[in-house]
């Protein structure tokens, strides 16, 4: 018996081999002239036979998933994305007008032809130069960095602010764009004693430019709108868990 | 709703078509997974794992037999099971099956490392046959355990071993030897009237 004839025989036994094929007709007729070939044919057969006897169990439990084994997250309301825009606009929108609010006093008194655009200038720049720029206008942080300029180097590289007095805006461009040119400071000491120009502040006096209850109407929206979310995830949870 | 517009369904993330899948299929894996494992508890992880394995690479699935496709991810989660048990998938009693003439030896039917206990398990035919399967070695033992339990056909079984078909014809024809020569280490478990039987079982 050799291996190919056990496998033609399993393939025989299985009805594999086509009527029509010459190796079938070949191996019926040796089987019925072979009795070796006969009974490793009634050993598979007795083989399978066994095997197709075993009873088939019944799962022990279901086996069906559930949404926390695939990873899969409650369905949304549609209406959710909508809430999610509304309650971040407002946030945006309420920390901007706080902002606004704060810093309007300061520019007033710091220079009344200071528009807005100038005093966006300083954000622009502390993305590079954080802590020189924040706190150039009011005191000069580090000499050997930006020793306190006059605006004469300043006006290089910002003419159109050249008749201000030394702004945010003149300070921080000196620092980032020519710190290398300029000589230690002599006075580090003098400068610290500079009285630096936010010394008024007329806070009292002037009007923010957001009235307050625009301010108050989006931090109540905003709230509103985190409490509403929170909300529909809450109830699409449960629901998704009574499923 | 029929099969193909289930596994459509399914496809397309709904949980509740694909366990009404799980629901039709669940006794099959899990037979399956216990016949080439032996075991009620790792059967039933590794039926769990390819379900979960199933849902999450639904997409791979292009047609065909959707239970050989099952069968082939059972397989691997048996595969798998065995390798996290750190136990030998099975120990080949003839190191030289390539050569067919190994074959007619019946050397390693004497089978001297059954265990007092393991005998009085086997005093059941289930358990004498899971004894035998056990003892093959993990490739004959999944082509078996699906064209002779489960009763696939060749092709299907060929597409979740994902092995020639030539192979599985091989495979199946050496396994049922092997079980052959296994089981008549237990006659006395045998149905009395198997050989007459077996005859017209064909």
């Amino acid at each position: 018996m050799n291996q190919r004839d056990l496998e033609l025989l399993s393939s025989y036994l299985d009805g594999q081999l086509k009527s029509s094929d010459a190796e079938r007709a070949r191996l019926e007729r040796r089987l019925s002239s072979d009795p070796n070939l006969r009974a490793v044919l009634d050993d598979l057969r007795a083989a399978r036979g066994l095997l197709r006897q075993l009873p088939m169990r019944k799962a022990p439990r279901n086996f069906t998933l559930t949404p926390k084994m695939v990873g899969k997250n409650p369905p949304l309301p549609r209406t959710y994305p909508a809430f999610r825009f509304v309650t971040a606009l407002a946030t945006l929108l309420f920390f901007f007008t706080m902002g606004i609010n704060f810093l309007a006093p300061q520019m007033a008194s710091q220079a009344p032809a200071f528009g807005m655009g100038g005093g966006g200038a300083p954000d622009v720049y502390s993305a590079q130069e954080a802590p020189a720029v924040t706190e150039a206008p009011a005191e000069e942080p580090s000499a050997a960095l930006a020793p306190m300029p006059t605006p004469t180097p300043a006006a290089e590289s910002a003419p159109v602010l050249t008749a201000l007095p030394p702004s945010a805006e003149d300070t921080a461009r000196s620092a980032v764009e020519t710190p290398a040119e300029k000589n230690a400071a002599p006075e580090e000491g003098l400068q610290l004693d500079q009285p630096p120009l936010p010394d008024a502040q007329p806070l009292a006096e002037v009007q923010p430019p957001v009235a307050p209850v625009w301010v108050v109407l989006l931090a109540g929206i905003a709230l509103l709108g985190a409490l509403v979310m929170l909300l529909m995830r809450r109830l699409a949870a449960e629901r998704w868990r009574r499923k | 709703m029929d099969e193909q517009a289930l596994i459509h369904e399914a496809q397309r993330g709904s949980l509740d078509a694909f366990n009404t899948l799980v629901l039709h299929h669940q006794d099959s894996i899990f037979n399956t997974a216990l016949r080439i494992l032996g075991d009620d508890d790792l059967a039933a992880d590794a039926t769990q794992e390819a379900f979960l394995s199933a849902f999450k690479s639904l997409s791979s699935f292009r047609g065909g037999s959707f239970k050989a496709w099952l069968m082939r991810t059972v397989t691997n989660a048996c595969y798998d099971e065995l390798r996290r048990q750190k136990r030998r998938p099975t120990t080949p009693l003839e190191p030289d099956t390539e050569d067919g003439e190994e074959m007619d030896s019946p050397r390693w039917l004497a089978d001297p490392g059954l265990s007092p206990e393991q005998e009085l398990e086997a005093d059941e035919l289930e358990h004498a046959l899971q004894h035998c399967l056990d003892n093959l070695p993990m490739e004959f033992k999944t082509v078996v355990v699906m064209a002779d339990v489960q009763g696939m056909d060749y092709s299907e079984v060929a597409i979740a071993v994902h092995v020639p078909l030539g192979t599985i014809k091989s495979r199946l024809a050496r396994a049922r030897l092997r079980l052959r020569e296994c089981l008549q280490g237990f006659t006395e478990l045998l149905p009395a009237s198997f050989r007459l039987e077996e005859g017209s079982s064909a």
